[in-house]
């Protein structure tokens, strides 16, 4: 289940994303982060947001998520920087926060950020090795961008 | 006969002349006087355009702590939690109705919270209802509906000020109460609006007076002259600086209008001293003296503030309040009499206590070592002029809760110790800081065991001995060699190590003795100096120095054996520093004490995000974090046992320099860090070490406040195992002396003891007997 929620989440990112903005913190642009993206990350099947769970069970990292979610969606990147710090704070052993940044990171093409974010959620995932496969192919997909 | 003619001089040509000549010189002085005139004005008139369309002010910046978050699940005391209300200035009401209150009924607060702009957003002003299970919070509603997460203002905690020290909150006229403007002119100046900047009536008046005794001792001045003598002039009271002040006076009337003059007046009026500040302005006046912005001050409030006008520290409601009373209702007749007020209103509100604040959201107490990181930290990126004078609004992470709980332990753990040890009275000093482990953010920092002291910041300028502080560096470098596990038996006989120039260096242990081949892990656990010092030697210390260097030590270390037990500088900081990396698994992340910086009008300048560098293999720091449990539960900070419950699992290292003249202890939970030193500033020895001294101090800090217990993260090349420690054998769990031990994969011992291969008796009751 697990894995499929940590797959989802990231079809569910690049579902969502813009285009990596430039090295100013502002704005992402859509195509050009969705085209780094390996192949296996297209091919596999979407993810519903509708009843989808692909948030934290503990509802105060699951809101700051959510909004997280939203703000990347609409494009507002420091926003959903500063909601997945946030979560940072309080869910400091949650996966999904840092393979968020890390994706954060890596469409604004901060790609050294972005790799330590994915090794952070390796880190965390600790011995689940399923995860850890998952994560570790976003974190291949950042090194040899 | 006829008399002969007089001839008399013609006076009255004479006279003519004379006068002539008199007006001559009159008028020629009258031009060079009114060249003088005209230039001295032409000064002065520069002087007051260039104030005036120039940036007026010098603004400080303000510096906040962290905006508390409340959440269900949040471990948090009750009692934390209204002191921090307190502090922020929120006044505890039977039943909340306005923002700023809020009220306590059995394990439910309710909270009125104040809008606030944070750098990340903005908080409007809501009712915040919480239910707290003993320390827990288990509910949190937002305006009637459950809600998943809500923050609170932050505290203001200090300011980075010009050189003058004055402080103030501008406000624009239109938010200005009107009768705050009325009855200000009403008392100061009732014929503001009617004269060109001095008003003749008043100085009369004043002349009159001044006459009679003698004097000067009273002023004609209007707002306008107020005006000019604080923006540019001295306090003398001269007639030459009058002069000059009402040539100003007059010329501000010329180049700008009431309003314009009005509104400079309200933000420039000196009103009140806080320690090292001046509180200039009515918009900070209205916050430190009754904890509220200046648009909701009522009518018995702004009589007092107004009353303070005329003599700031002789009308000072919070020194001297039965006088601030006297001259508040003095004020209120005077509302009354210019028809401001109504005669009940003047009644009922005369009979009103002050009202003014015991704490507010501008206090005395500041947090200077804190805001020292903070300046160092913004000097990277901002000038020291921006600094004190553009009104940043500065974001950090202190926690005020944190810093008061580190404060008061350092100040009476020092006491206590010198009591108990009969030293003299402030012999000791020390420094405490406190981060989150994750995500380098400092919550506190202590630089002196008076925490209001300006001064020198021991916490990131003490350079001292860290001792046994630097061997998990050596562990480290053992472990991550892939040749050292856990239980790798290592020497501790006396040992001589060749130093430079032919030295021999024989470090002992600190209780003298030897304690032969003993497991890596008990070594540390109990800081043995002979064993360490061998393992070193025995690894290398270009590699240690590379371990220094991996955990985030930035100075580069002599390679002198004597660097293994520590013989070496570092202020707190530093140390800190490094045991963050070790505390969150190999992740080097750096302390930091800012989140954001915006303007005075809340637009983000620069945020200071989450960053971090793995540096570490996550492995190697997994049994490091092990072995640091150990000293813990067995060795030589085994102490945290009586004081914590051990399901927390707390890691830590004590650290003794030599001779005694430092003491150190480095320790961590789940999330929280605090480094603490105790010392002498003269240096000299003292009968307390790592474990007597600096330990007690951070049990103290961290004893009341909510820790995460702390679980070493592991990966899929951890393996345990039940071993047998002392001979690195393997064996069975209810075999005699088995602990369950990590090892990297392949790392682990192959040889089993006899308890295993069941050559002997597993062990029992009835083993003993039969």
């Amino acid at each position: 289940m697990m894995r499929f929620t940590l797959l989802s989440l990231v079809l569910f990112l690049s579902a969502c994303a813009t285009q990596p903005s430039s090295t100013d913190f502002t704005k992402s642009t859509s195509k050009s982060g969705l085209s780094v993206l390996p192949n296996w990350y297209h091919e596999s099947v979407g993810y519903h947001l509708e009843g989808g769970q692909i948030y934290p069970d503990h509802p105060p990292l699951a809101k700051l998520l959510k909004d997280a979610d939203k703000a990347f969606m609409r494009d507002d990147l420091a926003a959903c920087q500063t909601l997945l710090e946030r979560a940072q704070r309080i869910g400091t052993r949650e996966t999904s926060v840092y393979v968020r940044l890390s994706y954060l990171y890596w469409v604004q093409k901060k790609n050294k950020l972005a790799e330590q974010m994915a090794r952070r959620a390796l880190a965390v995932l600790g011995a689940d090795t399923a995860q850890k496969q998952e994560v570790s192919r976003l974190l291949s997909a950042i090194q040899s961008n | 006969m006829s008399k002969k003619a007089v001839h008399r001089p013609n006076l009255s040509r004479n006279r003519k002349s004379k006068a002539r000549r008199a007006l001559g010189w009159l008028a020629k002085l009258s031009i060079v006087g009114a060249v003088v005139l005209a230039v001295l004005m032409a000064y002065l008139d520069a002087q007051v355009r260039s104030k005036f369309e120039g940036k007026r002010w010098a603004l400080p910046a303000k510096v906040y702590a962290r905006p508390l978050e409340l959440y269900p699940g949040l471990q948090l005391k009750p009692k934390h939690l209204i002191q921090e209300l307190k502090q922020i200035g929120y006044e505890r009401v039977p039943n909340v109705r306005t923002p700023g209150q809020y009220s306590v009924h059995g394990e439910e607060i309710d909270i009125y919270r104040r809008y606030v702009k944070l750098w990340d957003g903005e908080e409007a002003a809501a009712r915040i209802h919480l239910r707290f299970l003993k320390e827990e919070l288990v509910g949190v509603w937002l305006d009637g509906k459950p809600t998943e997460i809500a923050r609170l203002e932050p505290l203001l905690i200090g300011g980075i000020y010009p050189s003058h020290n004055e402080d103030r909150q501008l406000v624009q006229i239109e938010d200005v109460p009107k009768l705050l403007v009325d009855t200000l002119v009403a008392v100061e100046d009732r014929n503001f609006y009617d004269h060109w900047g001095i008003s003749p009536k008043g100085i009369m008046r004043a002349f009159m007076v001044n006459l009679q005794k003698g004097a000067l001792r009273q002023g004609g001045s209007t707002l306008t002259q107020q005006l000019v003598k604080n923006f540019f002039l001295t306090q003398e009271r001269t007639l030459q600086r009058k002069a000059i002040e009402a040539l100003m006076a007059i010329l501000v009337e010329i180049h700008y209008d009431k309003d314009e003059i009005l509104e400079a007046y309200l933000n420039e009026v000196f009103l009140g001293q806080s320690g090292r500040r001046a509180i200039h302005g009515f918009g900070l006046a209205s916050q430190f003296y009754f904890g509220k912005h200046i648009s909701a001050l009522n009518a018995y409030e702004i009589a007092t503030l107004v009353g303070i006008v005329k003599g700031p520290s002789y009308y000072n409601p919070k020194r001297k309040p039965e006088r601030a009373l006297e001259r508040r209702n003095v004020v209120l007749q005077v509302m009354h009499e210019q028809g401001l007020i109504t005669e009940y209103e003047k009644k009922v509100w005369t009979m009103r206590p002050l009202g003014v604040v015991q704490y507010s959201q501008y206090q005395k107490v500041e947090y200077p070592a804190y805001l020292d990181l903070v300046r160092r930290q913004l000097r990277q990126d901002y000038a020291e002029a921006d600094l004190t004078s553009e009104g940043l609004k500065i974001f950090t992470s202190l926690n005020p809760i944190v810093q008061r709980s580190a404060e008061q332990a350092l100040s009476k753990r020092l006491k206590r110790l010198e009591s108990g040890y009969r030293m003299p009275e402030r012999s000791l000093q020390g420094a405490v800081i406190v981060a989150s482990t994750e995500s380098g953010e400092v919550e506190a920092i202590v630089g002196d065991r008076n925490p209001r002291y300006f001064g020198f910041n021991r916490a990131l300028d003490a350079r001292r001995s860290i001792g046994s502080l630097a061997k998990p560096a050596v562990y480290l470098t053992a472990l991550r060699s892939g040749q050292y596990t856990l239980t790798s038996p290592v020497d501790d006989s006396p040992v001589q190590i060749a130093g430079a120039k032919g030295s021999l260096w024989e470090p002992q242990n600190y209780d003298k003795e030897s304690h032969g081949i003993v497991p890596l892990y008990y070594a540390m656990a109990n800081s043995y100096n002979q064993s360490t010092a061998r393992l070193g030697m025995e690894v290398g210390l270009e590699n240690v120095t590379n371990t220094f260097k991996d955990l985030g030590t930035v100075r580069t270390l002599p390679q002198y054996p004597s660097i293994l037990l520590g013989a070496f500088e570092m202020t707190a900081i530093d140390v800190a520093e490094m045991y963050q990396t070790i505390a969150a698994s190999g992740f080097h992340t750096p302390l930091k004490a800012i989140r954001g910086v915006t303007t005075a009008e809340g637009q983000l300048l620069s945020r200071y995000g989450y960053q971090v560098k793995q540096t570490i293999k996550t492995e190697p720091i997994y049994l490091l974090q092990k072995a640091m449990q150990q000293t813990v539960k067995q060795g030589t900070a085994r102490y945290l046992n009586s004081r914590f419950d051990t399901s927390l699992n707390l890691a830590g290292k004590t650290g003794t320099s030599d001779s005694q003249r430092d003491s150190w202890f480095s320790g961590f939970s789940g999330d929280r860090l605090a480094v603490v030193w105790v010392g002498r500033d003269d240096n000299e020895s003292m009968p307390i070490t790592g474990a007597s001294g600096a330990l007690r101090v951070w049990a103290d800090t961290m004893h009341d406040l909510p820790l995460k217990p702390l679980y070493p993260l592991p990966t899929e090349f951890i393996e345990e195992y039940w071993v047998e420690p002392q001979s690195n054998l393997l064996t069975k769990e209810k075999c005699e002396g088995a602990m369950l031990m990590p090892y990297i994969k392949g790392t682990a011992p192959q040889m089993q003891n006899e308890c295993a291969t069941g050559t002997k008796d597993k062990g029992g009751f009835w083993s003993r007997f039969f």
